[in-house]
């Protein structure tokens, strides 16, 4: 019966209830919307940086501290015979990290340089270009922040000094080869990378690697004696600190929504309270419980909210659509600071999202719906008839 | 002999007013049976409405009994109070009180959907008292498109619609020109010898008075005068 007279009283407002319906539809929008943005913004950087870096994981040399750019001197050595055997499988790829400078334009630059095998596809980088000729000249790869910000382009040469396992320097002249387009700036700022074998050369440290990444699915290696196997997690958890220090940011976003959305209810909730204190009157005179009454309007909240729900499927659905398939081009390139960010921000819309977000958004509409009609309880049918409130 | 529709004993209503209390009734004494077409007569301020809304059960007395169609309202809850005015009375109000978002039919329909009475009927019993009120054309509009005398002649429909026992009525002509204000006085009576539902109006309308079998004049929140009237002039 009170759903009855909540549809009857909800279609009988007209417009009043249309201007409730769109602005709760359009909080519902945004909250999907920004929550979709921050879902994929999270979603992408994962992909990228498994895809770029992480692969399936990691074998470390016991020395080695990505971190603590002086322990790389020391950690390289021969990687075990299991790993040895994932590599000659291609199941895996080694990479060689020491410390070099280089002077492009004649500037020092101190930079990480990492020697990787150019034919590898275990990490989604441009490596093969490594294998051009180069007449002598130490081929590098380097990312398109990297080129900014040293100012080196295609095909420019420029000198590279590194310390050898004897710890004796030497130099030679690179020539940029290939510069890659990169969202995660881990791979791209103060990195050069140049073909493991060359790098094994030029330190004297033939066979020698760092680190060796697996491909994805690769099961756990057994009798990798004291290397350190370094799982997805554990690659991801700088990562995984930054989405969660993002967290608050998103969450406080969602708040001031849904207190948007909140807000437009509960008013309207009180307005209507307000205005048909006099219908309030006349259900309790026809018999109507003051209990009943206050499930009506919360019901008519309710509704309100439901059809907002089916409002922004209709009208919004198709934008939602649009942007998950085309994404959202972003003004400008955050990785420059720092940020692993698309240039076209794919929003995802989980079936969690929404299904959350929906369930979440009912319960506080009609908590929202529920705490004004809690004053029609209050009111005195005799005050209520002739349109007093109490 | 059936028992009285409504039996007072001893009426004091008083509210609150600041730290002290305003006496609305007192030493009220009253029995109305069955079929009654009784108005409460007075000056404003006299307290008609609001013995009135004491006894439809939308107000509580401070002190004394008042049983109304077999229940005691000095005792009932809420609840039980909303029950008796669902199934047993209906109100009508000087400015109408209809749903302005309902129309015609859906206001009437109102107290039906309250008792829970199915869609056939529910249709048949709203037709018929549309009719009783000659709206029968006008079934599908919303009040705004209405006269005040469609309006009040909806607000009857609806109070009657249930085939109550008991119809309240609070300056039902207060608003209305003398014409519509006689049409609904016949509409009523009418309705109260055909139905025997027993009639209670507060009013001041003179126009109104000369319907009534019975006048009750209050001043001053006491019962001055009870008059029983054999032959109402206008009923003559």
């Amino acid at each position: 019966m009170l759903f009855k007279l909540a549809i009857k009283n909800l279609i009988g407002a007209g417009l009043r209830t249309w201007l409730n319906v769109f602005v709760t539809a359009l909080s519902f929008f945004m909250i999907i919307f920004i929550s979709g943005m921050y879902d994929g913004m999270r979603k992408h950087a994962r992909q990228v940086t498994i895809d770029t870096e992480v692969a399936g994981g990691s074998y470390w040399h016991p020395e080695f501290d990505p971190l603590d750019p002086f322990t790389f001197e020391d950690s390289h050595g021969q990687p075990p015979a299991t790993i040895q055997n994932a590599i000659q499988k291609q199941q895996a790829v080694p990479v060689l990290v020491s410390q070099a400078s280089i002077y492009p334009h004649g500037r020092i630059m101190p930079v990480v340089m990492k020697g990787i095998e150019p034919s590898q596809e275990i990490v989604n980088l441009p490596t093969n270009t490594l294998l051009e000729k180069t007449d002598g000249l130490i081929p590098v790869l380097i990312g398109s922040g990297m080129a900014d910000y040293t100012k080196l382009k295609l095909g420019d040469t420029f000198m590279i000094r590194w310390l050898d396992v004897h710890q004796s320097y030497d130099a030679d002249e690179g020539i940029v080869v290939h510069i890659m387009e990169t969202e995660n700036f881990k791979v791209d700022m103060g990195t050069i990378w140049i073909p493991i074998r060359k790098a094994q050369t030029m330190l004297s440290m033939e066979n020698e690697a760092t680190y060796v990444t697996v491909a994805k699915n690769v099961p756990l290696l057994n009798g990798t004696h004291n290397w350190i196997h370094r799982d997805i997690a554990y690659l991801m958890r700088d990562m995984e600190a930054l989405i969660e220090a993002d967290e608050p940011g998103a969450q406080i976003m969602y708040l001031i929504l849904l207190a948007l959305a909140g807000m437009g209810i509960f008013n309207s909730q009180i307005l209507s309270i307000f205005r048909r204190r006099k219908e309030i009157g006349t259900l309790m005179a026809v018999g109507m419980t003051r209990s009943r009454v206050v499930g009506l309007f919360t019901m008519e909240g309710g509704m309100n909210a439901f059809l907002a729900l089916i409002m922004t499927i209709v009208l919004g659905g198709p934008f939602l659509i649009y942007f998950a398939i085309y994404g959202i081009p972003m003004p400008i390139d955050y990785t420059e600071m720092g940020l692993i960010m698309a240039k076209r921000l794919m929003p995802v819309y989980s079936i969690a999202l929404l299904v959350s977000t929906t369930l979440f958004i009912a319960f506080v509409v009609l908590i929202l719906s529920y705490l004004p009609s809690r004053r029609i309880a209050k009111m005195k049918p005799t005050d209520a008839i002739r349109g007093k409130i109490t | 002999m059936s028992k009285p529709v409504v039996e007072i004993q001893n009426l004091l209503k008083q509210f609150p007013v600041g730290g002290d209390f305003f006496t609305a009734l007192k030493e009220i004494d009253l029995t109305l049976e069955k079929g009654e077409f009784t108005g409460l007569v007075g000056p404003s301020g006299s307290g008609k409405t609001t013995l009135l809304n004491i006894i439809g059960g939308l107000d509580a007395p401070t002190e004394g009994t008042v049983n109304v169609l077999n229940s005691n309202l000095g005792t009932a809850s809420h609840n039980e109070r909303a029950e008796i005015r669902k199934t047993k009375m209906g109100f009508i109000f000087q400015s109408y009180n209809l749903l302005p978002v309902y129309t015609v039919f859906e206001n009437v329909e109102l107290p039906l959907i309250l008792n829970k009475v199915d869609k056939e009927e529910r249709k048949r019993l709203v037709e018929k008292a549309v009719e009783s009120v000659g709206l029968s054309d006008k079934i599908e509009s919303r009040p705004n498109m209405l006269s005040g005398g469609e309006c009040q002649r909806t607000a009857i429909a609806r109070a009657i619609v249930h085939q109550p026992v008991l119809v309240l009525a609070d300056e039902p002509t207060a608003n209305l020109d003398a014409e519509n204000s006689h049409h609904i006085m016949k509409i009523l009576v009418q309705l109260n010898q055909e139905l025997e539902t027993s009639f209670i109006f507060a009013t001041h309308d003179e126009k109104i008075m000369g319907y009534l079998r019975r006048i009750i004049h209050l001043d001053d929140g006491r019962i001055v005068k009870d008059e029983h009237i054999s032959n109402p002039e206008n009923l003559s």
